[in-house]
This record gives structure tokens, C-alpha cells and sequence, in this order.
């Protein structure tokens, strides 16, 4: 072997090390295919670079000019007759029966979709996220609810949550004492709770306006008699009994996950629904962050 | 043989286009005919719809905003689910835009209200306090043109066969008809929802203004 080869050997080497350091440093995923196969590209160039410049350096060194000219010539510049390189050759007609059955079979006539891709890239990504965050702590759930909460809800709500001005929910409390008022005049049945529909009604006057006045303060304190009424599907403690009616304390859960599948029509105006715009987990994450919200 | 094509430049430069031109044609044609028919439960623009896209493209929300979601996780994580071809098949022409300055609109009919879409057009700092957007309120004084809307709708209906169904008809009693009896009760429900006093009283009085219209439009996308 001589120098030159040496040296080219050499090369490919670094370079082939330089890439596997950068996959380790960078911490690539080479079982995602995209990732292999740029890495397997990269390891051919080097190898390609080295092989095919040590060829022709070779050539050069022992090459004569030989061989029959071609009849034409462009302002007396010729072409030799030669044989094709028949390892060009071959790889050319490759090239091209692979490029015909791309064009008419691989590709798009009848195997690719950019949907197909669309909803398979989706669906991967979706179990990986439910995996990673089966478990979330506290903290990430927080977190992840307030990034989902500037991008989807702050808009209406506000960055701070404060419904802008009465635009929407304010959540730094649950309800307004009119907010409930509305609510026990007309009943409500929007968001689809177990125990049904709430009855119009159920109180009025002095004593409607009481209860409002209680659960809007935050619950505290004795309780008004009429409560007695609402506790029967609320619960004695407001909260919903465990799901089956909505929780008047605070933004769980279920209120959450009804709210986004539903939307809500009250007397500040419409909230929309999000039908299958959120995980499970993103649904528990934005409930985890709009309870931090309470002053 | 390629001897004949280097003496013909003019051949020699269709044939290159060919050849370059092949696989955009194989991509593109199979499905283009399939692809921009309607799409199932599509239906064509209502009057005052079409009167609120008239003003979209006059006050150029084109500019900031485009009208369609491409088929990525991020994307669809943000705006809903990606535009189908099928989607625009009514839309003469489609607002599709390609600068986001603003974000996409194509399913602002899902998460917006409104109100919500009063306030934004009538001081954006309002509801995004970082938004870049001026006011339009000049849209809650000007009277939308719904002459030129039905004119629109008549013709999309004649040339391009459009199922507007008996609704629209040619002639000016025919359009009286269909403002008193259809456009006025739909901009009606939505100025109800803006709580704007002066926009519903302008409505009640028999006029629409463009922010009505507009909104109308945009309710529509989703």
C-alpha cells in the first residue's frame, strides 16, 4: 500500500468516527429509520470520497491516452471511443428501471399518501406521549397545562386567566353570584352530567340570591338552608358527588373534559367546543392549571 | 440517435421539459380531478357569507392570515384538522395565502365566537394583547354591499352550476325577497351575539354592516 491510500484510509476513518461521535453527543435515535438512513448515507460518502479519489489518482499516475476517436468533433475537440465503465453502466440501468417502477408503482399512483403519512406520524407520537407522561408529577402537569392554556384559551381568557374584562371565564373563581343566579332561573343541562338535567327554578328570591351569594364567597361558613336542595345531587361539600353532577368548588377534572367536549352557552356568552382536540392527559394538565389559578 | 435532438434546439427544449415536467405530472393529475369536487355536507356560501368574504378580501386579511392547514402534527395541534381540496370547491377564488403573520383561519369558525371576532376586529390589543393587528373599525360603521354578494351568487349559480337551489334567483324582487327573508334573520342571530348595541340596532333597522357580514364568513370556516 502506498502513502496515498494510507492517507485516504485514514480519512474515511475520521470521518466515520467524527459522525458516530456527533449521533452519540447529539443522542440521535437510530432506530427511527430517517435517522438510520442518514447516518448510513453519511458512512457511504466517506467511504465513496476515499474509493473513488484513490481510483482516479491511481489512474492518473499510470493512464496514457489510447484508444479510437470519434468521428465528430466540436471545434476540434474530440471523443474517444470507449467501452462504458460498465460498473457506471450497470448502476445507470438500475437507476432507471428503479426510476419506472417508482414513477408508476412506488410512487404516488397508488402507495403514497400524505395523509396516510400525516396519521401514522400522529398516531406514533400520540402513544409515545400517552407513555411518557402516564404518570406526571404535579409540576409537569402544570406546566403542560399552562403552555396548552396560552395557546388554545388565552385568547378568550386571557393570559392570566381572567376572562379579559368579562370577554369570558374569569377562573380566579368559579362562579359570579350571577353566574348562578342565571344558572338556578333557567336550569342547565349543557354539559351532559349523569345525574341529567338541573331542573329551572329550583329556588328564587331571597333565597336563590342567599345560596348564590354562599357558593360565589367560595362555600365558607354556614351553609343557607336552601343548600339542602343543591346538596342533593352537588354533594353536602359542592363537589359533584364524585362526577355525577358538576363540581361547584372548583375547575376538576370532569368539568373540564365536559366543558371542552361540549362547549357552554352562559349568560357571559358561548364558549365553544374542543372535541378530541386535547389527550387525556393534556384534558388532566389543563384541569391541573386552572385550579393554580384560584386566588 | 441524440445527434438529431443536439441540431433541433427548439425539440431538444420541449423534450427537456418533458422529461423535467414528468414526475410533477405523475404526482399532480391522477387525483386533481377527484380531489376538487366537494366534499360530503359541503355547502355553498350563503349571501351575507359571501358579502363577509368580499370584505376579508378587501380589507386584505389575506395579508397576515392564510386559510389552510397542511397535514402536520403541529399544525393540527393549533388550528384543528388539516384543509381538504375538497373544502375550497365553492371558493372563487380560494384564500388560501402563504404569510403567517397572523394565524391560520380555516377552522376559526370552531374555537371562536362572535364576540370574540367583535372585539378582535374592534381593538385586537383587547383579546391578544401582544397582536400587531390594527383595529377595523371602520367595519362596524360600513354597510356591507349584499346587491353585489346576491349578484355573485346568481352568477356562480348560472356559470359554474352552483347548488344554491331556488333560493337565489335572478332579478331585483328576487333579491329583495331573499334580504328580507334569509340574509336579514342570519345576520340578525349574529349581531344578537356581539352584544354591540349600535351593530344590532343598525341590523334591526333592516342593515347590515360589514362586520356582520364578516363574521358570518368567518363562523363559516371550520
Amino acid at each position: 500500500m502506498n502513502s496515498f491510500i494510507v492517507k485516504g484510509l485514514v480519512l474515511a476513518g475520521v470521518l466515520i468516527v467524527a459522525t458516530l461521535v456527533v449521533i452519540k453527543q447529539m443522542h440521535i435515535d437510530l432506530s427511527d429509520p430517517v435517522n438510520l438512513i442518514t447516518f448510513l448515507g453519511a458512512v457511504a460518502i466517506a467511504v465513496l470520497t476515499f474509493g473513488v479519489g484513490a481510483k482516479y489518482m491511481a489512474q492518473m499516475k499510470t493512464d496514457t491516452a489510447s484508444g479510437e476517436l470519434a468521428e465528430e468533433n466540436w471545434d476540434g475537440i474530440g471523443e474517444y471511443k470507449n467501452e462504458l465503465p460498465s460498473g457506471w453502466a450497470w448502476s445507470y440501468v438500475g437507476v432507471m428501471i428503479w426510476a419506472i417502477w417508482y414513477f408508476l408503482w412506488g410512487y404516488p399512483l397508488n402507495a403514497y399518501s400524505q395523509i396516510g403519512e400525516y396519521n401514522k406520524e400522529v398516531k406514533n407520537y400520540q402513544k409515545k406521549f400517552e407513555a411518557k407522561w402516564k404518570n406526571p408529577s404535579p409540576e409537569v402537569l402544570r406546566d403542560m397545562g399552562e403552555s396548552i392554556f396560552l395557546v388554545q384559551c388565552a385568547p378568550c381568557h386571557g393570559e392570566t386567566g381572567d376572562g379579559l374584562d368579562g370577554k369570558a371565564q374569569d377562573f380566579t373563581s368559579r362562579m359570579t353570584k350571577e353566574q348562578i343566579l342565571a344558572v338556578i332561573k333557567s336550569g342547565q343541562h349543557q354539559l351532559m352530567y349523569p345525574l341529567g338535567a338541573m331542573p329551572a327554578g329550583m329556588a328564587s328570591g331571597k333565597q336563590a340570591e342567599e345560596v348564590a351569594a354562599w357558593i360565589a364567597g367560595g362555600m365558607k361558613g354556614k351553609a343557607p338552608a336552601t343548600w339542602a336542595t343543591c346538596a342533593g345531587c352537588h354533594g353536602q361539600d359542592g363537589k359533584g358527588n364524585g362526577g355525577s353532577a358538576p363540581d361547584l368548588a372548583e375547575y376538576d377534572e370532569t368539568l373540564v373534559k365536559h366543558v371542552l367536549k361540549h362547549g357552554k352557552k352562559g349568560i357571559i356568552g358561548q364558549m365553544p367546543a374542543f372535541p378530541g382536540r386535547f389527550t387525556p392527559v393534556q384534558e388532566k394538565a389543563l384541569a391541573a392549571y386552572l385550579k393554580t389559578l384560584k386566588q | 440517435m441524440f445527434h438529431w435532438l443536439e441540431k433541433n434546439p427548439f425539440l431538444f427544449s420541449v423534450g427537456v421539459f418533458i422529461v423535467i415536467a414528468f414526475a410533477g405530472l405523475v404526482e399532480i393529475l391522477p387525483d386533481f380531478a377527484k380531489a376538487s369536487r366537494p366534499i360530503v355536507g359541503l355547502k355553498p356560501y350563503t349571501v351575507l357569507q359571501l358579502a363577509g368574504k368580499e370584505v376579508y378580501k378587501k380589507d386584505n386579511c389575506i395579508a397576515c392570515h392564510s386559510q389552510l392547514i397542511r397535514p402536520f402534527k403541529a399544525e393540527t395541534d393549533r388550528y384543528g384538522k388539516y384543509s381538504l381540496s375538497g373544502e375550497y370547491a365553492y371558493d372563487r377564488p380560494f384564500l388560501w395565502g402563504s404569510k403567517r403573520t397572523g394565524p391560520d383561519l380555516h377552522r376559526v369558525g370552531n374555537y371562536r365566537t362572535p364576540e370574540w371576532h367583535a372585539n378582535h376586529m374592534w381593538d385586537p390589543k383587547s383579546v391578544v394583547p401582544a397582536s400587531i393587528m390594527p383595529a377595523y373599525k371602520h367595519q362596524f360603521k360600513n354597510i356591507a354591499d349584499l346587491e353585489t354578494a346576491y349578484a355573485e351568487a346568481v352568477t356562480v349559480k348560472k356559470v359554474f352550476n352552483t347548488p344554491y337551489g331556488d333560493d337565489i334567483q335572478p332579478g331585483k324582487a328576487a333579491f329583495e325577497k331573499y334580504y328580507k327573508e334569509k340574509a336579514l334573520p342570519e345576520a340578525l342571530k349574529i349581531a344578537k351575539e356581539m352584544k354591540n348595541k349600535e351593530v344590532l340596532a343598525q341590523v334591526q333597522q333592516g342593515k347590515i354592516p360589514e362586520i356582520v357580514a364578516l363574521i358570518a364568513y368567518l363562523e363559516r370556516l371550520k
